[in-house]
């Protein structure tokens, strides 16, 4: 019985699923528009009161499942972020006539599968949890069945997404192979017993840092990404962009942090040039994008990069872990939140916003603009922004680890990123608004829920104490 | 314990309430920001009243745990460096706010506003910090509302400027945040490591050479853009030319002296061996931008760059003085900025009044204005006087104590009397092109068609006497002032030069 009740939150979340489900063809299409979100987000938020976790810290269902505070920091984000994505997309959705029940379902099914690799302290537990929450990605991707660039989107997002969740598989068969077991500890203490790199281990690292890697959005295995993000609906891709992204790094802290731990030597130079090699390739490419969507997309691949250092810093022990944590919390506030931003924008036959769409936005939609600019001016990491403590953050175990020259490169990545982001503000603030533009509809709930989140990029950048406080517990059972 | 210095820091941020609620009235919004400035300017003096002169450490500080779990606090405090660039600021700020307010602004005045209010909480929260990390937001938070002062109010070629602008400073800045970062690793072991200026002081005795060459580096780098010195300064002019004229004063006036302030209170007394190891370069930068400025200003044919090219001439004195090392050319660096701040503020106040008028800034449009505008003309002249140096006025005593202390040092490589008469060929420059300057915008035929437009108005007078009433005063009796700066300047100076510490990084 404590084995259930240690899953509470995921069971909790899939109950909301189904119920969902349900209701979108009991309640009819006038009532369920209304209705639908509100189940969502209540059943959310339940699961985040059921993740104050009534049993105590340890393993459960034969050490299939772990709970612990870096489980708990996790669920709380992907549940935190799952509200969020929901909060901004009713009035989109109703805009676009895309089915909602299947909508908010599939947000609640991902994200039962990002709170599993939370859970997981076994690779199979990892892998049913990474499946769980990808799929209904894909899913998500092409939710708008009649638009062509969103079943793109969902195709090449599937395909390579399958790839790499074959190539992920394989490695881990070559490490059950390697070390004859698949729960977490005990292939750590396999690798640090039986000395470390022979042909067979690096064979499956290299096999599951790719596969994550894919996972990730990790350059070279990026390029599922830009079309993905662009193609799909625009509040798909916030969600997109944010929990997925701070599953897999989930996976990656219990993966390679965690079960590899021990071969750390050979894979931290590895992730630190990766780091680099992605950071760098995000932001030049975002540099020359005339998008917003596209740019955002290719922006949110320097993030991963800014996190990735910090992984490849892992040993520098705690603070390193933490400044993963935090730096997903951040990113997926800010990031969510300027996505979420060009659902303004995003009218009838437009493809996510071109530059020349937001010109003169602080006009036409001043709390909106003002959103915007404290996403964008976090994500360029200015303070007092969640972003620059961050920033911050990570930077401090990259040189603790002795990796100065990737602190320097985060460091100039961070200026080539103020370019574009900062362009965005030019766009909205200092040009006049051209010719006829499609009136703006002006979405109360959207304005309401970037307000309250742009309120708390400020807020947390001034007082992130807790936040700080709490990444770093949740970041110690990752030390060995 | 008083909270003086958390109160300066507060209210202009408490003026931001009532802006935004009556955004929409115009009138309310210029009364509700000249208010604010002017409680900002009157609590300034206020808190150098309170100053205790004749001592060197930090007075009225405040310090309390902001972020416990990594070592960082809220640390503020004044020391003799400081306590007169923060009133020199909200003057600044106050004047700015209050020009605005007199129609050179057309459009968005309350966010207009608004970007000066927090301006001002940047510009005054950088002299007051005492932790790198507090230092480090406040000197970020200047950034923002002046992108957006230059970028939404600025001229014809505003957004490449503003751009330009920003994207140079956060390079630099960056990079120095890479430095605080190590600066911070290197304070301690992990749960005592701290970023308080006065801790890491005392730590400062186990920073090793290398490590004191690269971040002195990376914090020099990030000082060096915002002063600017020679190379990093091509910001500069393209920013001064877009800016709207308050945006010009203050960015002149005081963000600028981040740059040099900066040098002073981290830099020199963290890095003493770093220092030692950049002084070359660091003087013979100052003199190059002194020189430089000089002639570059002089070839100018629009009025706001030419101002904006001697900038980087003047504050090439503040960097020579700060490197020399000794106290004369120490004081003569802090008198410098804050003449700098009062003169060139200044000037492109009455660059901006007289552009208000005729629309035109290049000089060979101009021309005979002595003849229409004679209280323009005189105010206008005295300023151009005390920013070449004349005896009597401001400008003076800071260049000569720069170059008294510049003729004693006796640094690497060459020596003071190898450095000291080259900047002192940049004070004749300064009188050529400045002069010259000033015959041709107010000598000579006027146009007819600026024959009806009137000498100064009230509000513009109202703006310019407060800094022609300093430029004298700081002129004729510098003791006082001298008196407030030296005791702490000295400390920087020991802390820099401490002979023990410098051999001990470099074994």
């Amino acid at each position: 019985m404590t084995d259930v009740a240690a899953v509470y939150p995921e069971i909790i979340v899939t109950i909301v699923a189904c119920l969902v489900l349900v209701g979108d063809t009991a309640l009819g299409r006038r009532r369920a528009t209304a209705a639908l979100p509100a189940i969502t987000v209540a059943g959310l938020a339940l699961a985040i009161v059921a993740t104050v976790t009534v049993v105590p810290l340890g393993h459960y269902f034969r050490g299939f499942v772990v709970v612990d505070a870096f489980t708990g920091f996790f669920r709380a984000v992907f549940l935190l972020l799952a509200i969020f994505a929901t909060l901004v997309s009713p009035e989109y959705l109703e805009r676009r006539r895309i089915p909602a029940g299947e909508y908010y379902a599939t947000i609640c099914f991902s994200t039962v599968g990002a709170m599993t690799i939370a859970l997981s302290s076994d690779l199979i537990t990892l892998f049913v949890g990474l499946e769980l929450m990808t799929i209904p990605i894909y899913v998500l991707a092409g939710i708008q069945r009649g638009d062509r660039y969103s079943n793109e989107a969902a195709l090449k997002y599937f395909l390579l997404g399958a790839f790499s969740s074959a190539l992920l598989l394989y490695g881990f068969a070559w490490l059950y192979g390697v070390t004859r077991a698949t729960d977490f500890a005990a292939i750590a203490s396999y690798l640090v017993a039986n000395g470390v790199a022979s042909g067979p281990t690096i064979v499956a690292l290299a096999l599951v840092t790719v596969g994550l890697g894919f996972k990730a959005a990790v350059v070279p295995f990026h390029q599922w990404t830009p079309d993905a993000y662009e193609g799909a609906p625009t509040p798909a891709t916030a969600f997109m962009s944010v929990g997925p992204k701070a599953a897999a790094f989930a996976a990656i802290l219990r993966v390679l942090v965690g079960a590899l731990g021990p071969l750390a030597v050979d894979w931290s130079i590895v992730i630190a040039v990766l780091a680099a090699v992605t950071m760098t390739a995000g932001n030049v490419v975002a540099l020359a994008q005339g998008n917003t969507k596209r740019m955002l997309a290719y922006s949110s691949i320097a993030h991963t990069g800014y996190i990735l250092a910090a992984v490849a810093a892992s040993r520098a022990g705690v603070s390193a872990g933490a400044a993963v944590l935090f730096y997903l919390f951040a990113y997926g506030l800010m990031n969510l939140g300027a996505f979420a931003c060009l659902l303004y924008v995003d009218l009838d036959g437009t493809r996510g916003a071109s530059l020349d769409e937001l010109n003169g936005f602080a006009r036409r939609e001043p709390l909106g603009a003002l959103a915007f600019a404290v996403f964008l001016v976090s994500l360029t990491g200015i303070p007092p922004t969640i972003g620059f403590i961050a920033k911050f953050y990570v930077i401090q175990p990259v040189l603790d680890a002795g990796l100065a020259w990737l602190a320097v490169v985060i460091a100039l990545n961070a200026v080539l990123a103020a370019f574009y982001y900062l362009r965005v503000v030019v766009r909205m603030y200092m040009y006049d608004p051209e010719g006829a533009v499609p009136r703006l509809v002006s979405p109360r709930l959207l304005s309401t829920s970037l307000g309250v989140a742009s309120a708390a990029v400020v807020i947390l950048g001034i007082v992130p104490n807790s936040l700080l406080e709490w990444a770093q517990r949740a970041a110690q059972p990752l030390v060995r | 314990m008083t909270h003086l210095l958390t109160l300066l820091i507060v209210i202009p941020l408490a003026g931001l309430v009532p802006l935004v609620i009556f955004r929409r009235d115009d009138r309310a919004v210029k009364q509700v920001a000249i208010t604010t400035t002017a409680v900002e300017l009157a609590l300034s003096l206020w808190m150098l009243a309170q100053f205790h002169i004749g001592e060197a450490d930090f007075q009225l500080v405040e310090r309390i745990d902001w972020l416990p779990s990594l070592g960082i606090r809220y640390f503020v405090g004044v020391d003799g460096i400081s306590v007169l660039l923060v009133p020199m600021t909200t003057l600044l700020t106050f004047i700015s706010v209050l020009y605005s307010s007199g129609g050179a602004i057309k459009m968005r005045l309350a966010e207009y506003m608004t970007a000066f209010l927090l301006l001002e909480v940047g510009m005054v929260g950088v002299f007051l910090a005492l932790d790198l990390f507090l230092f480090y937001v406040f000197f970020e938070l200047m950034l923002v509302p002046m992108y957006l002062i230059i970028g939404i109010w600025g001229g014809p070629r505003r957004i490449y400027s503003t751009l330009k602008f920003v994207l140079f400073t956060l390079a630099g800045s960056l990079l120095m945040l890479v430095g605080i970062v190590a600066v911070y690793l290197a304070s301690g072991d992990a749960g005592s490591r701290t970023l308080s200026l006065p801790e890491l002081i005392e730590a400062r005795g186990s920073f090793s050479a290398d490590f004191q060459f690269w971040v002195f580096l990376a914090f020099g780098l990030a000082f060096a853009i915002k002063l600017p010195m020679v190379p990093f300064h091509t910001w500069l002019p393209d920013a001064h030319v877009e800016a709207p004229t308050a945006g010009s004063i203050v960015l002149a006036g005081v963000l600028l002296k981040a740059g040099g302030y900066g040098f002073l209170r981290f830099a020199l007394p963290l890095f003493p061996f770093g220092v030692q190891a950049w002084l070359p370069a660091m003087i013979l930068l100052s003199v190059v931008a002194i020189l430089y400025g000089a002639v570059v200003s002089a070839v100018q044919k629009d009025l706001k760059k030419l101002v904006a090219y001697s900038s980087v001439a003047h504050m090439g004195f503040v960097t020579l003085g700060i490197f020399v090392l000794n106290q004369q050319g120490g004081v003569g660096a802090v008198l410098q900025m804050l003449n700098h701040g009062f003169v060139t503020g200044a000037l492109f106040l009455f660059v901006g009044i007289q552009y208000e008028k005729t629309h035109r800034r290049m000089i060979a449009d101009l021309g005979g204005l002595a003849n229409i505008w004679p209280v323009y003309t005189t105010l206008f002249g005295v300023f151009v006087l005390a920013s070449l140096g004349l005896p009597g006025l401001n400008g003076f005593v800071g260049e000569f104590l720069v170059l008294l202390g510049t003729f004693r040092f006796p640094g690497v490589p060459l020596g003071g009397l190898f450095w000291g008469p080259l900047a002192a060929i940049g004070v004749i420059l300064a009188a050529v092109y400045l002069l010259w300057m000033f015959q041709r915008v107010m000598y000579g035929p006027i146009r007819e068609s600026y024959r009806l437009l009137p000498d100064m108005t009230r509000l513009e007078l109202a703006c310019a006497i407060p800094l022609l009433v300093l430029t004298v005063v700081l002129g004729v009796v510098p003791q006082p002032f001298i008196a407030i700066i030296e005791p702490s300047l000295d400390r920087v100076v020991r802390l820099a030069t401490d002979p023990g510490l410098i051999l001990m990084a470099a074994r």
